[in-house]
């Protein structure tokens, strides 16, 4: 049964994706009860239930458990029968949305003229039909955090939901938080490229920390005085971070960069997340002591020196995971090879890591690093149903997405590589 | 050797040399000198104490001897006097001569005549008499002279410095256009292609080649270069040789040494120490060793200033050289006899004998042993130049009467009078004379002396009354060192032991060498793994593989036998694959992977600068790579000759990392990159601009090869079209960069018509479009498994292109182009099973036999097979599944990476991290770095190891 529905919602929209690439169709919201049940249901924050039901209605999931839970009435219900279920994937650091075609400038909207902008959302700027979404979403990421890039302070991330008409309607929260690209003071030399065109050191840490000072005292001043002020965007953007309401995303990978980010978080009172962080493992403790998180930004990187072990990085998430760091993945990958995400994390496996900790990473502990735990990266009663159905373990590439839920609603897994597939493999058939 | 020819006008230029009418009454200079009581350092060999030297009319005319009439008398007891110093390559501006030749970097007729004054005389300082003067800048950069470093007067009637040689060598460097000045050559490779091509078009006469390196693997290339041509080939070092010592001994070609020292590392904060590299600080302990190294290895090593940042630094650098264990008389041959025949002039220089030029050093002391020897004058063609006056030789302990008089410094001294200590209140010692002054309590006491051997003579004020002239003191104690110098830090660290520098290292230098010839066992059995042959035999679960000489002498199930030289692995639970192929790969290729200096560069080779040190290798070997398709990148519709390589870490000499039975290839490229759609605004006048243009050329390129191949055997050899006359021979595979349909179809009907069988098409992101003509012209397509979306022209990429391909009938290979990806190939194969549905095995070949029958080596590697090459990659899972790791892989059945010899290989590495970074805070002085202002890794240093990111070279040309 499972399996004509699959080729039946194929078929309904093959057409469609037939002539370009942001033709799917946008879900419908979830009509009725959907129950799956005999399937492996990995809830992530604990041990799978094997021959489990998961049921969702109203894009809630009201029940996980044994399959001999009880059904609500009318429910339609998808035999999962050697199938596996599992929390929609989460990519925490992407530019997603915001760029089409890399080599191409007109669509590219990450990098905003300036050195603070703290004003501007990565949210307004996401397409919705950019084709790299459809693709992203067929091999299970259901949720994305998109992330501007340009100057000290590039702007404020988003976190959206692999679904929707509009860009209001896939967020999850448009300001995800702060980003600040914290400084290296010994930038790293890239052969055959020119020197970075940015401030030097010294100049890109006065220029945050009056950022800050400035918002600080904006905000105190717009609260303190009754006449209306005019007002300043830049420094609005601070109210959310300030008050702690969103973490700030700063961007450091070495030593110096992490223990001059948690000494600056402290300071100023604000929650820190840490975002590259190759050197975490060697300021662990000071993390963990001061509750900073980390998203590993790509493990597919090589390794720091010459001499330096050849799985250097590969094992960077398991010395974070035996230090009790609160981390997750971000697969660093070029944008458009995003849907690699889950194998990225799989590589720490190889080195070490246990698997059920690389699902976490890119599931339930991204959602916590975003706040957003409550409704997103496990399978829990009263949690978005977020969540895909696979026939095997995600971490393994021959794994195909059977089907995904997005708040509920049923999500269309072509894309448009699956219509050209389709169409020449009809080319090679009528020969 | 060199021609009669050569040696012929070298004398005639000497002959004929004519002097300009004096302006001015004449001076006549006595023609003789004459040197009593030297300790003469006549040759390396051989040194006669206290005796005489007569110098007539520039040369030399006795050793030993009386005084003649005519000569003045020097008067050189205690004086170490040696043959003139010669420098082989000082580099001199001569970028005012015009040239013939269309390419602006080759100028081999132009001529260097003179070494600038200024030049000259801070070389004289140092003991240089002559020196080559050579033509600065550009690839064939012009023809050097051998002259004398005697001052160039103004006045033309003055004799200008004497020519010992002209045309002694051409002066050659690999250098390249810059983004700046855009121009052909942009690369090593086409800088090596250019001189190639010269010396095929008789542009460099008979001259020896002096090439100027930047490294060691430098130095074997143009080594390479010189026995193609059979030309005598001279090396311009770096001071790095020693990294690749063993090639250097195997080739002993002569080498212009330069001394040149690497800063020390920065280890003064966590984050420097983390930053900074192993190899880097080797090469800083080890660089000292470098000419004690290359004269035990039996290669001529002549000494330079050349590539120094301060020449003063050389006698610095010499010693630390010879505290290193450089014989001194060897160093001394490095600068006389050595360049002398080098140059070609040991008729007239290199060592104090009779009838040989008058060029000498005259030194205080012992040069080459004594730190503190000062050279006092040189002599050049009979002419003394003082450069220093004699040393003070007043410290020391004085008998002054009663009192005791000690002269510690220049501007320290002390009289004791009745065991009380008085201060010279001022002191002031020129050259033998000495002037001091005391604050006694009776009053002042002023001494106006001068030194006569053991004795002070002069005049003392005592209480206001003169003392008459005549001998005040006599010396009674001699102090040798300056004590002022106790307080300031060793000069350097060339009195400190250096026992600890380890006297071998493996290769590559640097981390994870490999230490010694390992003799292989007799047979090498990996029994009880499941092994993918990626054969006929398929999958063999409990199976077996044997190993000898090389190759893989049985396959099959477990089957073991044991006997005398017999290892015997036991890989129970694992699998064992062929090695990985990766069919493009930019993984150790020197200084530009792309030649974007022109559209059509078949004449670079890729082979010409294979880097064996970059470490990427042995991370690839690390995750079970064993063989790979090194590629020109993408710039041009034609580019460069392919190398295929076998991951063969540790070899002593770079070629040997070439996959000898490889046939040739070639790069070709279509679509943005050669139309040079994403190079900026300005790059829009290059033929090809648009897809069109591409395929006009090509043809062109081919007819212009068909012409050149009617022409038969007396044509001119032209490199380029010689590379496309083999592909339309069939002698050469064409690896075509390429994106869209029609492009791809462009070229296969190109192959049509021209009769020719294309090699691959790489990324080959539409070929499921044209798959049908793949398969028909082409040995296959080698795709990336799902990149798609970074260009216009990828757009239409999808992930099924290599299965869909593949059920057409195209041998399809997945490719890494970049140095990480190529570590994960295993499980990119995978991505054939998810997207299309292959078979486990069918997409296992994608990165195995399926590459190896692209590069038509399938019968040699590929699968495990009897009789083909033992390259193997042992995995601790399904070699596909993405929570394996490789664990072993050998390489020609040698094993190059283990898991267990890699640990053992951190150990040593964080033992000598430790070691290292112990010496460097221990000699750190708190000093800034020498005149070195810029911290961390020099470039020169540094360029070598770094590892490309392939990519085709430059970021978005894929």
């Amino acid at each position: 049964m499972f399996r004509s529905t699959l080729i039946l919602a194929l078929c309904a929209t093959w057409s469609s994706t037939l002539s370009a690439q942001d033709l799917t169709h946008k879900a419908k919201p979830q009509a009725g009860p959907i129950a799956i049940s005999n399937a492996t249901i990995h809830v992530v924050t604990g041990d799978p239930i094997e021959n489990g039901l998961v049921v969702f209605d109203k894009g809630k999931i009201v029940f996980v458990g044994s399959a001999r839970g009880q059904l609500p009435n009318g429910a339609k219900v998808i035999d999962g029968t050697g199938m596996h279920v599992y929390p929609g994937l989460i990519s925490s650091y992407t530019h997603l949305g915001l760029t089409e075609i890399g080599a191409v400038r007109a669509s590219r909207d990450m990098d905003e003229a300036g050195a603070v902008t703290p004003e501007v959302r990565a949210a307004v700027a996401v397409n919705p039909d950019s084709t790299l979404l459809p693709v992203t979403r067929s091999n299970g990421i259901l949720t994305f955090a998109t992330f501007p890039r340009g100057g000290t302070i590039p702007g404020r991330a988003s976190l959206m939901r692999m679904d929707g008409w509009t860009w209001e309607d896939m967020a999850v929260r448009a300001d995800a938080g702060l980003v600040v690209r914290w400084p290296n003071a010994r930038p790293p030399r890239r052969r055959g490229r020119r020197a970075p065109t940015a401030s030097p050191y010294e100049e890109s840490v006065q220029r945050i920390r009056d950022s800050f000072a400035r918002a600080r005292a904006y905000v105190r001043w717009t609260q303190n005085t009754k006449t209306p002020k005019s007002t300043d965007l830049a420094w609005e953007a601070f109210r959310n971070t300030l008050s702690r309401a969103r973490p700030v995303f700063f961007l450091a990978n070495t030593y110096q960069q992490i223990t001059e980010v948690v000494a600056f978080a402290r300071k100023e009172r604000i929650r820190a997340v840490i975002v590259g962080g190759h050197d975490a493992d060697l300021c662990a403790p000071l993390l963990v002591a001061n509750n900073v998180g980390v998203i590993i930004e790509n493990i597919h990187r090589f390794p720091k020196r010459s001499d330096s072990p050849v799985d250097e990085v590969y094992r960077l998430p398991s010395r974070l995971e035996k230090a009790g760091v609160l981390w997750c993945l971000a697969s660093g990958d070029r944008t458009a090879n995003e849907r690699n995400l889950p194998f990225a994390a799989a590589r720490a496996v190889a080195y070490g890591l246990a698997p059920a900790a690389a699902l976490r990473s890119i599931t339930i502990n991204a959602a916590k690093v975003f706040g957003v735990d409550s409704e997103l990266g496990s399978i829990e009663t009263g949690k978005r149903a977020t969540l895909i159905v696979t026939d095997g373990d995600p971490l393994q590439i021959p794994t195909h997405v059977k089907m995904a839920f997005i708040d509920g609603r049923s999500i269309d897994l072509t894309n448009k590589q699956t219509a050209l597939f389709e169409k020449y493999k009809a080319k090679y058939r009528r020969k | 050797m060199r021609s009669a020819v050569l040696v012929l006008t070298v004398l005639l230029s000497v002959v004929a040399a004519r002097e300009a009418p004096p302006n001015g009454p004449r001076r006549i200079k006595p023609g003789a000198h004459f040197l009593i009581g030297a300790t003469l350092h006549i040759d390396p060999e051989t040194t006669q104490a206290d005796t005489t030297l007569l110098l007539r009319n520039g040369r030399i005319a006795a050793i030993g001897g009386t005084v003649p009439d005519d000569a003045r008398v020097w008067d050189a007891h205690g004086l170490h006097v040696y043959s003139g110093f010669i420098d082989a390559h000082v580099g001199v501006d001569v970028s005012d001569q015009k040239g013939e030749h269309w390419n602006t970097k080759v100028r081999p007729q132009r001529r260097a005549h003179a070494i600038p004054n200024a030049t000259a005389g801070a070389l004289r300082k140092l003991g240089f008499t002559a020196a080559v003067a050579a033509p600065k800048s550009g690839i064939l950069r012009g023809r050097a002279t051998l002259i004398s470093l005697s001052k160039r007067d103004a006045d033309r009637s003055k004799p200008r410095p004497l020519v010992h040689g002209r045309d002694v060598y051409q002066s050659i460097g690999l250098e390249r256009f810059d983004d700046s000045n855009k121009g052909y050559p942009t690369s090593l490779m086409g800088a090596i292609a250019v001189i190639r091509q010269s010396l095929h078009d008789g542009l460099l006469g008979a001259q020896p080649l002096v090439f100027d390196t930047e490294d060691e693997l430098d130095a074997l290339r143009v080594t390479k270069i010189g026995r193609e041509f059979k030309r005598r080939t001279i090396v311009l070092g770096s001071g790095l040789e020693f990294r690749r010592i063993a090639a250097m001994a195997a080739e002993r070609n002569p080498i212009i040494a330069p001394v040149r020292l690497p800063p020390a590392p920065d280890v003064s904060s966590v984050g420097a120490i983390e930053a900074v590299d192993l190899r880097e600080m080797m090469t800083w302990e080890q660089a000292p060793t470098n000419l004690r190294r290359l004269d035990e290895a039996n290669v001529p090593v002549a000494l330079t200033t050349s590539k120094l940042k301060n020449r003063t630094d050389f006698w610095k650098s010499v010693r630390q050289h010879i505290a290193h264990g450089l014989k001194p008389e060897r160093a001394y041959a490095m600068l006389s006899a050595t360049p002398a025949s080098m140059l070609g002039a040991e008729g007239r220089l290199g060592s104090i004998s009779i009838g040989k030029l008058a060029h000498l050093v005259v030194a205080d002391r012992p040069l080459f042993t004594d730190k503190e020897a000062r050279i006092l004058s040189v002599w050049i063609d009979g002419e003394r130049y003082e450069l220093a006056k004699p040393r003070t030789d007043v410290l020391g302990k004085w008998q002054f009467g009663n009192a005791v008089l000690e002269i510690t410094g220049k501007n320290r001294a002390v009289l004791v009078v009745d065991k009380k200590r008085h201060k010279a209140r001022r002191v002031a010692v020129a050259g033998q004379r000495i002037h001091l002054a005391f604050d006694l309590p009776d009053g002042a006491l002023v001494v106006s002396a001068e030194q006569r051997g053991e004795d002070l003579v002069g005049q003392t004020i005592v209480n206001g009354e003169r003392a008459p002239w005549g001998r005040i003191a006599r010396r009674i104690e001699k102090i040798s060192a300056d004590k002022e110098d106790e307080d300031q830090q060793p000069d350097d660290d060339d009195e400190l032991d250096h026992s600890d520098v380890p006297a071998n290292y493996g290769y590559p230098f640097g981390p994870y060498a490999r230490v010694g010839q390992r003799r292989p066992p007799k047979r090498i059995i990996i029994a009880g793994a499941t092994v993918w042959t990626c054969g006929q035999d398929g999958i063999i679960a409990d199976g077996q593989v044997d190993i000898a000489g090389g190759e893989i002498v049985y396959v099959g199930k477990r089957n073991p036998v044991e006997g005398d030289g017999i290892v015997t692995i036991d890989a129970k639970g694992m699998h064992l694959t062929p090695g990985i192929i990766d069919c493009h790969s930019h993984t150790g290729i020197s200084r530009g992977v792309n030649d974007s200096g022109q559209a059509v560069t078949a004449e670079v080779r890729i082979g010409d600068v294979t880097n064996p040190d970059a470490i990427s290798w042995y991370r690839q070997l690390a995750c079970g790579v064993t063989t790979v398709n090194s590629l020109h990148g993408s710039a041009n519709p034609i580019g460069g000759q392919n190398q295929v390589n076998k991951v063969r870490w540790g070899v002593t000499h770079p070629d040997q990392m070439h996959f000898a039975k490889a046939p040739g290839g070639i790069k070709f490229a279509l679509g943005e990159n050669v139309k040079q759609s994403n190079w900026g605004d300005d790059y829009t006048t290059r033929y090809p601009q648009t897809r069109m243009g591409v395929e006009t050329l090509m043809r062109d390129r081919f007819n212009a090869a068909r012409e050149y191949m009617r022409v038969g055997g007396r044509r001119k050899i032209d490199l380029e079209l010689e590379a496309l006359a083999e592909i339309l021979r069939g002698e050469r595979l064409i690896h075509c960069h390429s994106y869209r349909q029609d492009e791809i179809l462009m070229l296969c009907r190109i192959a049509g018509d021209f009769g020719f069988k294309i090699g691959t098409f790489q990324h080959v992101l539409e070929g499921y479009k044209v798959a049908d003509e793949i398969a028909k012209h082409a040995l296959g397509g080698s795709a990336f498994s799902d990149w798609w979306a970074y260009k216009v022209e990828v757009q239409d990429a999808i992930p099924y292109n290599g299965a869909l391909m593949h059920e057409v009938g195209v041998v399809v290979s997945f490719n890494s182009d970049s140095d990480d990806l190529v570590r994960r190939l295993n499980t990119e194969a995978a991505k054939a099973i998810k997207y299309g549905g292959l078979s486990r095995e069918d997409a296992f070949r994608f990165v195995t036999l399926n590459p190896a029958k692209q590069l038509k080596i399938d019968h040699l590697v590929g699968s495990i097979e009897k009789g083909k090459h033992a390259d193997l990659a042992l995995w601790n899972g399904d070699p596909m599944s993405t929570f394996t790791r490789c664990v072993g892989t050998w390489v020609d059945g040698e094993r190059l990476y283990s898991e267990d010899e890699d640990r053992e290989q951190r150990k040593l590495i964080a033992s000598e991290r430790k070691r290292l970074i112990d010496k460097l805070v221990k000699r750190a002085h708190n000093r800034p770095h020498t005149g070195d202002k810029e911290r961390g890794p020099i470039w020169w240093m540094k360029r070598a190891q770094h590892a490309a990111c392939g990519l085709c070279g430059t970021q978005e040309v894929r």
